[in-house]
């Protein structure tokens, strides 16, 4: 059952002398993990935002279309009730703290003091939630204090704890060095393995073909392609977008192109992918 | 990055207890008894008594620290100037070129530095013994609205950051050649490199920081919890009524008197 719909979405910023996304039309089922790729300006940041409700309740601008999440459709419900049911994480962790709060544990509970959550609930919510981020032992530091990837677990674990049926990422490693990569991208892969829907924008395309069920490509403000990541991340059509492919993709097309292995194996994006890929290779 | 975000200092003692309306009902009261005396004898008995809180509270040390550092220049600076500058008075102690030192003008510049001691210095306590989300806990829990509480705590943490973003601009200006020392036209045309891309880089931050917050549902209409709970007793209860009797009953006084 499709818990997100995006109909026909045209949206527009105020001010602007174009739209940032064009005829977007797609849905993800309950429990999916679909991922957006795009270069910049391609409007992936806009439809996170369409999608957690802040377009068009804290952008303004013209808008198109209908975003559904969860039978609720945007325009016509109150962001405050939109956001029980998303959550949304975007690229810098910096910004995402409160700072309001002087320790990780009293920045985790803060959505949960907003929601008006009895203190009991909330200790509980927080530590479990805490546990699963593998926060736990920066429960005393201060948010200011931690590395740009425990900052952005720390995001994360503060709108996971009100549990959002619907999570939406916007290029949320962008920031962070490979290991805070790493540590993020696990937390979302077993969020997404407790079934939470997930939306995330992301340039990572080795991260992305690990865990997307489905990958929507744009460009332009335009969806161009939806499908399997295995099809979509190694299609020709990735860097006539400026999306590009991965280093893994790449090698083996330049592989193919030289005759070195048949045109009909599928090219690999990962890591893993491409040693299945070349082990197939002739010595 | 400086990580010591309030001057908040950790002790298990009768001071820190006190729940934080309490302490700042304290303050006010002794903030309106000093300015509404009209000697400095009662502000400093004030003052004393602050000191002794700050015993009480085992703050001391740390106290005196904040205390030195911030009143001596302020209330030094003052009591000469109104000394010096205030025409009241035609008790003439001194006198040499324009200055004259008058009797009167040292009385109420004693009067005006005793009552600064008292205002700063028992701010100065109550922060040193009150965790700043707990005092903002308990005033939102009092109905204080959500956002003013919000502004005061980010308020304490934002100078760090900024502090930070700053010595980062700097960094990056300096290494493309930006002069920042020299005189003071020198100066000045160094600071606009940092200026703009700071307060460029705070706007940015502000749009962000309040998408995240409303992503956190700040603007929703259910009633706010607390995760920290806070003690009200009581004899605290008793005790800032009694202070706030005690507050309008000197207002009262002086009021009195003047109208006589």
């Amino acid at each position: 059952m499709a818990i997100v719909e995006v109909k026909n979405l045209t949206y527009s910023y105020p001010a602007a002398d174009k739209p940032a996304l064009k005829g977007i039309h797609f849905q993800v089922e309950e429990g999916e993990f679909v991922s957006l790729v795009g270069a910049n300006e391609a409007g992936k940041t806009s439809l996170c935002f369409a999608l957690a409700g802040f377009v068009p309740h804290f952008f303004k601008g013209e808008l198109r279309g209908e975003v559904w999440v969860a039978g609720k459709e945007s325009s016509r419900t109150s962001l405050d009730d939109w956001l029980l049911n998303v959550g949304l994480v975007f690229q810098n962790p910096f910004n995402q703290i409160s700072g309001s709060k002087f320790t990780v544990y009293e920045e985790v509970a803060f959505g949960l003091e907003n929601l008006g959550i009895p203190r009991p609930e909330m200790k509980e919510r927080v530590e479990g939630i805490m546990q699963k981020t593998g926060i736990t032992e920066l429960a005393q530091r201060s948010p200011y204090a931690l590395s740009g990837g425990q900052q952005q677990r720390v995001a994360l674990a503060s709108i996971l704890v009100m549990q959002p049926r619907l999570l939406v990422l916007d290029e949320p490693t962008s920031q962070l060095d490979p290991i805070g990569t790493r540590q993020v991208f696990e937390v979302i892969k077993s969020m997404s393995q407790e079934g939470i829907t997930v939306v995330m924008a992301e340039h990572k395309l080795e991260w992305v073909a690990e865990f997307s069920d489905r990958v929507i490509a744009l460009a332009d403000g335009e969806m161009w392609m939806a499908g399997k990541p295995g099809d979509v991340l190694t299609s020709p059509l990735m860097t006539e977008l400026g999306i590009g492919v991965s280093r893994y993709t790449a090698a083996g097309r330049r592989a193919v192109e030289i005759g070195l292995l048949p045109a009909s194996q599928r090219l690999p994006v990962t890591h893993r992918q491409a040693l299945a890929f070349f082990g197939a290779a002739p010595p | 990055m400086n990580t010591r975000l309030s001057f908040y200092v950790h002790r298990e003692s009768p001071l820190h207890r006190l729940n934080p309306l309490t302490k700042l009902t304290l303050v006010g009261t002794l903030i309106v008894l000093a300015f509404a005396s009209r000697g400095p004898e009662l502000p400093l008995v004030l003052f004393l008594v602050v000191v002794l809180l700050s015993v009480a509270g085992q703050v001391l040390w740390e106290f005196l620290r904040v205390a030195v550092r911030l009143l001596l220049p302020v209330c030094g600076f003052i009591f000469v100037m109104q000394s010096l500058f205030i025409p009241i008075g035609e008790t003439i102690l001194l006198q040499w070129w324009i200055f004259s030192l008058r009797l009167e003008a040292i009385q109420h510049a004693a009067l005006t530095v005793s009552r600064i001691l008292v205002m700063v210095s028992s701010f100065i306590l109550l922060i040193l013994s009150t965790h700043p989300s707990t005092l903002m806990s308990d005033l939102t829990r009092r109905r204080l609205p959500g956002g003013f509480a919000y502004v005061i705590t980010t308020s304490l943490q934002i100078i760090p950051q900024m502090r930070a973003k700053a010595q980062t601009i700097i960094d990056a200006q300096l290494s493309r050649g930006m002069e920042t020392k020299g005189g003071l036209c020198q100066r000045v045309r160094g600071l606009l490199p940092l200026v703009r891309p700071l307060v460029f880089a705070s706007l940015v931050d502000v749009e962000e920081r309040a998408i995240a917050i409303e992503a956190r549902a700040f603007n929703s209409k259910k009633e706010k919890t607390s995760l920290i709970e806070i003690e009200d007793p009581v004899y605290e209860k008793v005790v800032r009524w009694l202070m706030l009797f005690l507050l309008l009953g000197m207002i009262g006084n002086n009021l009195w008197r003047s109208l006589r």
